[in-house]
C-alpha cells in the first residue's frame, strides 16, 4: 500500500446555480521520496481533489460523495487525526499558491512559522521561535532571526513563499502537498522555489504532490504525473509514459500546446480548441470529447473505462478499446 | 461486432462553445438584485413610500392642517358617535332608601341616561354611616390607594346618591370616583370608581359648520340623532389634526429632503471626485485636503449653525435652507470614493488599450470611466437616503429641522414624544415610518451593492 | 511611529484651525446682530462683549481677536448669562457628556465586536437570525425613539416594582448612567455589529485562514488568533465617526433623561439665540472629535503592522 493512496474520489459543491461536480472519481497515489504531479487546467478539479482530503474545502457547501483517501494505512476521510494529532501542518504540510494572501498580515512571519510547532509538537514560545528562525535559514532567507520578527507585508513574494515552505516542513511531514506554488511568482523566482522543494525534499525524504498546469515545471520535478481534465483522471503514469508514451489525446493536445526549444519539434504551438465542459451538468461520455479531434460516437455515449498501458501506465480513452480500430498517429498503444 | 459504435464523429470548432448569453452590467444587476428577495420587497417599500407621500394626498383628502381641538390626541380607535343636543332638561336627582350593607363605599356606580358632553349623570348606591359623597373625575384610571386630587363636587346627605357633571366635559372617556364621607367631612378609605365613554353632542349648525356632515343631509337630522363624526384612521394629533394627513405631508418634507439632497451632494462629490481624480497631481491634492477639512467639521453642529445662519423668516418651512446646508456639508464622502474609483480606472489595463487605440478623452470618460463608478455612486446615493432621512428627523426632533407647522416625520416624533404615556399613537406612527423607510433603503442599498459589485459578478 | 503621530498632530491642528475659522465666519454672517436681539441683552454684558472680542471693530480684526482667544484656549463669553464664560460651562458640562459617551462608545464597541463575532460562528441558525433582526431594528430606528421608549421602560419597571429600581431621569450615580448610555450606544452598536458580521464572513474564506487549518490549528485558536484581530479592524477604522454620532446623539439622550451634559446645554443655548456659547461649543465640539479621530488612527496603527510601520 502506497504512502497516500486516494481512490475514486467524488466532491460536490452545492451551489446557487446548482451542484457542481467539480471531482468525478479521481485515483492517485504517491510513495515516500516520489514526487506526484497533477496536472491540468484551471477549474479541472485538481486543487478540489487534494484539499478535500485534507478536509479544507468548506462543508457545506463542499462535500465528498463517494472514495477513500489513506495515509500510511489510515482513513483520513474518516478521521483526520491520527494518535489525536491533526495530520495537517503535522504529518502532511502544504504550500499554496498565492503567498500574499496566505499568510495572517498581523501575525509575525516567525509566530506563523512557530505556530504549527507549538499546536503539533508543543514547544513553548521561546523554542518555537529559535526552531522558526532556524527554519527560515534553512529555506534561504537571510538574516532569519530579524526577518523572522517581520510582517509578511514587508516581505517579496518570493520571500513568502520560502516562509510557506518553513512553515509547511516545520513538523517534518511525510506529505508535502504545493499546490501551484510558483504560478503567482515571477519567472526568475520560480526555478528557485521550485529548487528549494526540490532540494528539502530529497533531504527529508518527504513525498511531494505537486499541483500544477505548468508541464515545464512537471518535466522537471516529477516521477509520476496525473492528467486531470473536467474533474476526472484521464491518464496517468510515470514521467516518461506522459511525455514520450502518451496515451491519451488530451495529453498530446497539452504536450502541443507546450513551448519547447527543441528544434526538430514544429515550431508552431498547437492551442486545444474550446473549452472544458459545464461541471452543473457534466457530460455522460467522456469529458474530453467534446474538444478531442479524435472523438468517437461511443466517446459521448459512454465514459471510458481506464485501459491499462503498462503496469504505472493508464488512459481513459476509448481509442485504447480492444474492437477499436482506429490508430491514431502520436498516440501511444499497448 | 463490438456494443459500442466506434464511429468518428465530426465536429465544428465552434458547436461546443458553450457559452451562456452574455449579459449588459446593469441588467446583470438587475437580474442580480430581483434574486435578492430582502432588496427586492424593499424595492417595493421604497416605491410604496413614495406613493403613499405623493399619491396618498389625492386619496385621502382630508387637510393635513385643520386643527380639531375638541378632538386632540385620539387613537384611531376612538368613538366616532355624536349626538344633536336635545333640549336640557333638568334632573331631580335620586334619593336612595337607608343603606343596608357594611360596605365602605358604594356598591353600585352606574350612569343615568346617556353620557353627553352637555352632561354626565351618576347615581349610586347609599352607605352606612356616610353623611355625604364626593364625587372624582380622571382622564387617567386613578391609582388605587393613591389621593384623588380635587372633587368635582359632591353632595350633603346619606341618601343624596346622584350627581350631574356638567363642567366642560370633553368627548372622551373620563373615570369617575364616588368616595363617602363621614360627618366631620372626611372621606372612607375606598372609593367606588366607573369608566365613562361621553359621547360628543353638538347643534346641526355647528356640524354643518366643521364640516362633520353635509349641508344636504342636515334636513334629516333632529335633536337627539345619531351621526358618525369624519374617521381618521390613525387618529389625531395634539391639536385634532388628522395624523394620516399630516404622515403625508410629512412624509412628501422627509422623502424630499431624503433623496433630493442626497441626489444633489452626491452629483456635487461626483464633479468635484471627478475633477480631483482627472487632474491629478498638485491640484488633486489641494483638492482632497480641503475636501478632508469639510469632513471633519463637526456635522450636526454645522448643521445647525447653517440654520440660523440662512435664518429662516416667519412663515417659511425650512426645507430649503435644510437642503443647502446638507448639500455642503455632505459632498466630501461621495467626491473621495468616486476620486479613488477614478484614479483607480485610469489604470486599467482595458483604458490604457482604449487611449492607445486614439480614443480621446471625452470619450473615455463617457465609455468607461462614467459607466465603471455609476454602480458605487448609486449604492452610495442609496446608502445616504436612508442617514439623511435620520438627519432631518434628528434634527426636527431637537427642533432645529424643518418650522411648525410644516409637519416631517421627525417634527411629529417631537410632537407626539410630549403624549407618549398618554396616547403613544402619536408618537409610534411617525416613528414606524422613519424605520421602515430608513430599512427599506438600507436592505435596498445592501441589495444594490451585492448586485452592482463586479467583483461579485462571476463568483459563487 | 513617533513621526507617524507627529504628523497626524500637525493635521490635526490645521483641521481645528479650519473649524475654529469656518464657525467664525459661518457665526459672523447670521443674519441681525446678535446682540441686538429683541431678547435683551444686559448693557453690561454688551459692553463686556464689545471690550473682549471687538464686535464693533471690523470683521477680519475681530477675527484675529478671536482666533488669539482660541489659541490661548479662551473659547469666549456667553451672550444670555452674564460674566459666565464658555470655558466654565465646558469644565462644568463637558465631563458628564464624555462619562456618558465613553460608556456608550465602550458598550457599542464591545458589544458589537462581540454579537459579530456570534452572529458569524452562528452562521444562519437561530442566534445569528435573532441578532440580526435586532440588529435590523437598531439600525433603522431612530435613537430618540430609543430614548423615549427605555425612558418609559423605566417607568414601567419601577412602576412595577413598586420601588426605583434605576432613576428615570437625572445624574450623579452609576445608576443614573447605565440606561441612558446604553439607549445612545444602542445605533452604533447595531452598526458595529453588522461591520464586525461581515468581516468575519469575509475573513472566514481568506487564504490565509485556509493556510492555518492546512497547519492544523485548532479551531478555537483559529478563531482567536488569526479570525478575530483581522475581523476587528474595520471596525476600528468607524470608531472615529462612531464617536461622532454618538456625541450628537448624547444631545437627544441628555435631553430625554434630564442629564445636565453639554450638549443639553447646546441645544438649550441655540434654543436660546446665545452665540456666544454656540460659538465657543462647536469649536470646542470640533477639536475634540478632530482629537478622537488622531487617537483611533493611532490605535489603529497599534494594531494593525501596516500602517504602525510605514
Amino acid at each position: 500500500m502506497a504512502l497516500l493512496e486516494v481512490s475514486n474520489l467524488h466532491v460536490e459543491f452545492t451551489t446557487y446555480g446548482g451542484i457542481v461536480h467539480a471531482v468525478r472519481g479521481a485515483s492517485f497515489e504517491v510513495e515516500r521520496g516520489e514526487t506526484l504531479a497533477i496536472v491540468g487546467e484551471s477549474g479541472c478539479g485538481k486543487s478540489v481533489s487534494v484539499q478535500s482530503i485534507m478536509g479544507l474545502i468548506p462543508m457545506p457547501p463542499g462535500r465528498i460523495t463517494a472514495g477513500t483517501a489513506t495515509l500510511d494505512g489510515h482513513d483520513i476521510l474518516k478521521s483526520r487525526f491520527i494518535d489525536k494529532k491533526d495530520i495537517r501542518g503535522n504529518l502532511v504540510g502544504m504550500i499554496f499558491q498565492d503567498p500574499m494572501t496566505s499568510l495572517n498580515p498581523t501575525m509575525t512571519i516567525g509566530a506563523q512559522i512557530a505556530e504549527p510547532l507549538r499546536v503539533h509538537r508543543g514547544l513553548s514560545r521561546g523554542e518555537a521561535m529559535k526552531r522558526a528562525i532556524e527554519l527560515l535559514d534553512q529555506t534561504r532567507i537571510p538574516e532569519a532571526a530579524k526577518r523572522a520578527k517581520q510582517y509578511p507585508f514587508e516581505f517579496s513574494g518570493g520571500m513568502l513563499q520560502r516562509a510557506m515552505i518553513a512553515m509547511a516542513i516545520s513538523c517534518e511531514p511525510v506529505v508535502l502537498i504545493a499546490d501551484e506554488p510558483t504560478t503567482a511568482l515571477d519567472v526568475t523566482i520560480q526555478a528557485q522555489i521550485l529548487d528549494l522543494i526540490a532540494e528539502l525534499q530529497r533531504e527529508k525524504g518527504m513525498a511531494l504532490i505537486l499541483i500544477t498546469h505548468d508541464l515545464g515545471v512537471v518535466a522537471r520535478m516529477a516521477n509520476h504525473v496525473v492528467v486531470m481534465y473536467a474533474g476526472e483522471v484521464l491518464e496517468s503514469g510515470t514521467s516518461d509514459e506522459i511525455f514520450y508514451r502518451s496515451g491519451h489525446p488530451y495529453t498530446l493536445g497539452l504536450t502541443e500546446a507546450m513551448p519547447t526549444n527543441r528544434r526538430e519539434v514544429e515550431q508552431k504551438l498547437m492551442p486545444i480548441p474550446g473549452s472544458p465542459p459545464d461541471l452543473f451538468s457534466p457530460p455522460v461520455g467522456c469529458g474530453y470529447a467534446a474538444r478531442c479531434p479524435h472523438a468517437m460516437e461511443v466517446c459521448v455515449s459512454d465514459r471510458p473505462e481506464a485501459f491499462g498501458l503498462s503496469d504505472s501506465h493508464g488512459s481513459r480513452c476509448w481509442l485504447h478499446h480492444e474492437d477499436c480500430s482506429t490508430r491514431v498517429p502520436g498516440v501511444h498503444y499497448a | 461486432m463490438s456494443e459500442f459504435s466506434f464511429k468518428p464523429i465530426a465536429h465544428d470548432a465552434d458547436v461546443e462553445e458553450k457559452s451562456r448569453p452574455s449579459l449588459s452590467y446593469w441588467k446583470d444587476a438587475w437580474l442580480r438584485l430581483k434574486a435578492n428577495k430582502r432588496a427586492f420587497a424593499s424595492l417595493f417599500v421604497v416605491l410604496g413610500m413614495l406613493a403613499f407621500a405623493f399619491v396618498g394626498p389625492f386619496v385621502w383628502r382630508v387637510d393635513h392642517s385643520v386643527q380639531r381641538l375638541d378632538f386632540t390626541s385620539k387613537p384611531p380607535w376612538a368613538d366616532r358617535n355624536a349626538v344633536i343636543a336635545q333640549p336640557y332638561v333638568a334632573w331631580d336627582g335620586v334619593v336612595a332608601p337607608e343603606p343596608t350593607g357594611d360596605n365602605l363605599a358604594p356598591e353600585t356606580l352606574e350612569v343615568v341616561g346617556e353620557a353627553t358632553t352637555n352632561s354626565v349623570r351618576l347615581k349610586w348606591d347609599a352607605v352606612r354611616n356616610a353623611e355625604g359623597y364626593r364625587v372624582y373625575r380622571h382622564v387617567l384610571r386613578p391609582l388605587t390607594g393613591e389621593p384623588l386630587g380635587l372633587p368635582l363636587g359632591g353632595t350633603k346627605s346619606r341618601t343624596a346618591v346622584s350627581f350631574e357633571d356638567r363642567l366642560d366635559i370633553k368627548p372622551t372617556t373620563y373615570w369617575y370616583s364616588v368616595v363617602a364621607l363621614d360627618d366631620q367631612g372626611t372621606e372612607f378609605p375606598e372609593a367606588t370608581t366607573i369608566t365613562v365613554d361621553v359621547t360628543l353632542t353638538t347643534t346641526v349648525l355647528t356640524a354643518i359648520e366643521q364640516g362633520w356632515i353635509d349641508e344636504a343631509d342636515a334636513g334629516d337630522l333632529v335633536p337627539g340623532s345619531r351621526f358618525q363624526l369624519p374617521w381618521h384612521p390613525l387618529g389625531t394629533d395634539y391639536l385634532g389634526r388628522d395624523l394620516l394627513a399630516r404622515l403625508m405631508k410629512g412624509a412628501q418634507v422627509s422623502l424630499f429632503i431624503g433623496i433630493v439632497a442626497p441626489f444633489l451632494f452626491v452629483i456635487a462629490g461626483v464633479v468635484y471626485g471627478s475633477i480631483s481624480g482627472f487632474l491629478g497631481r498638485s491640484v488633486d491634492h489641494i483638492l482632497m485636503r480641503f475636501a478632508d477639512f469639510v469632513i471633519a467639521l463637526p456635522f450636526l453642529l454645522f448643521m445647525i449653525l447653517f440654520k440660523l445662519l440662512f435664518g429662516i423668516g416667519p412663515g417659511e418651512s425650512g426645507i430649503l435652507p435644510m437642503l443647502v446646508a446638507l448639500v455642503l456639508l455632505s459632498w466630501p464622502g461621495a467626491a473621495r470614493l468616486v476620486r479613488g474609483e477614478i484614479l483607480q480606472i485610469r489604470e486599467e489595463g482595458y483604458v490604457e488599450a482604449s487611449r492607445l487605440l486614439g480614443t480621446k478623452t471625452p470619450r473615455l470618460i463617457l465609455r468607461h470611466m462614467i459607466p465603471n463608478t455609476m454602480g458605487v455612486v448609486l449604492v452610495t446615493f442609496t446608502f445616504a437616503v436612508p442617514s439623511t432621512i435620520f438627519t432631518e428627523a434628528f434634527l426636527s426632533f431637537i427642533g432645529m429641522g424643518v418650522t411648525a407647522p410644516t409637519p416631517s416625520w421627525g417634527a411629529m416624533c417631537n410632537d407626539g414624544i410630549k403624549t407618549m404615556e398618554t396616547t403613544p399613537h402619536e408618537l409610534i406612527f411617525p416613528a414606524l415610518f422613519i424605520s421602515i423607510t430608513v430599512l427599506a433603503f438600507n436592505l435596498l442599498g445592501d441589495g444594490l451593492r451585492d448586485a452592482l459589485d463586479a467583483r461579485m459578478r462571476y463568483g459563487e | 511611529m513617533t513621526k507617524y503621530i507627529l504628523w497626524r498632530l500637525v493635521q490635526g491642528v490645521v483641521t481645528v484651525w479650519f473649524i475654529a475659522t469656518a464657525t467664525f465666519f459661518v457665526m459672523h454672517n447670521i443674519p441681525g446682530d446678535p446682540l441686538a436681539d429683541d431678547k435683551a441683552v444686559s448693557e453690561e454684558i454688551r459692553e463686556n462683549l464689545e471690550r473682549k472680542m471687538g464686535l464693533d471693530k471690523p470683521v477680519l480684526q475681530q477675527y484675529v481677536i478671536y482666533m488669539g482667544n482660541m489659541l490661548r484656549g479662551d473659547f469666549g463669553l456667553s451672550f444670555q448669562h452674564e460674566n459666565r464664560r464658555v470655558n466654565e460651562i465646558i469644565r462644568q458640562h463637558f465631563p458628564v457628556s464624555a462619562i456618558l459617551g465613553i460608556l456608550a462608545i465602550v458598550i457599542a464597541g464591545l458589544g458589537g465586536v462581540m454579537w459579530g463575532a456570534l452572529t458569524a460562528l452562528y452562521r444562519n441558525r437561530w442566534p445569528d437570525i435573532v441578532i440580526i433582526l435586532l440588529v435590523i431594528l437598531g439600525i433603522s430606528v431612530p435613537s430618540f425613539v430609543f430614548a423615549t421608549v427605555g425612558q418609559l421602560a423605566l417607568v414601567t419597571i419601577n412602576k412595577i416594582a413598586g420601588i426605583e429600581v434605576l432613576p428615570v431621569a437625572g445624574w450623579g450615580t452609576i445608576a443614573h448612567m447605565l440606561v441612558p448610555a446604553l439607549v445612545l450606544g444602542l445605533g452604533t452598536m447595531a452598526f458595529l455589529t453588522r461591520l464586525m458580521r461581515t468581516s468575519m464572513l469575509e475573513i472566514v474564506s481568506a487564504d490565509f485562514i485556509r493556510t492555518a487549518r492546512a497547519k492544523g490549528v485548532p479551531m478555537a485558536q483559529i478563531f482567536s488568533k488569526h479570525q478575530l484581530r483581522n475581523a476587528v479592524l474595520p471596525v476600528v477604522t468607524v470608531l472615529g465617526p462612531s464617536i461622532a454620532g454618538i456625541t450628537t446623539g448624547g444631545f437627544v439622550v441628555e435631553n430625554v433623561f434630564g442629564i445636565p451634559g453639554l450638549g443639553r446645554y447646546f441645544v438649550l443655548a441655540v434654543q436660546q439665540n446665545d452665540y456666544g456659547v454656540i460659538m465657543g461649543t462647536t469649536v470646542f465640539y470640533g477639536a475634540f472629535l478632530v482629537l478622537m479621530v488622531i487617537l483611533v488612527d493611532i490605535l489603529y496603527a497599534v494594531i494593525d503592522p501596516r500602517v504602525r510601520l510605514e
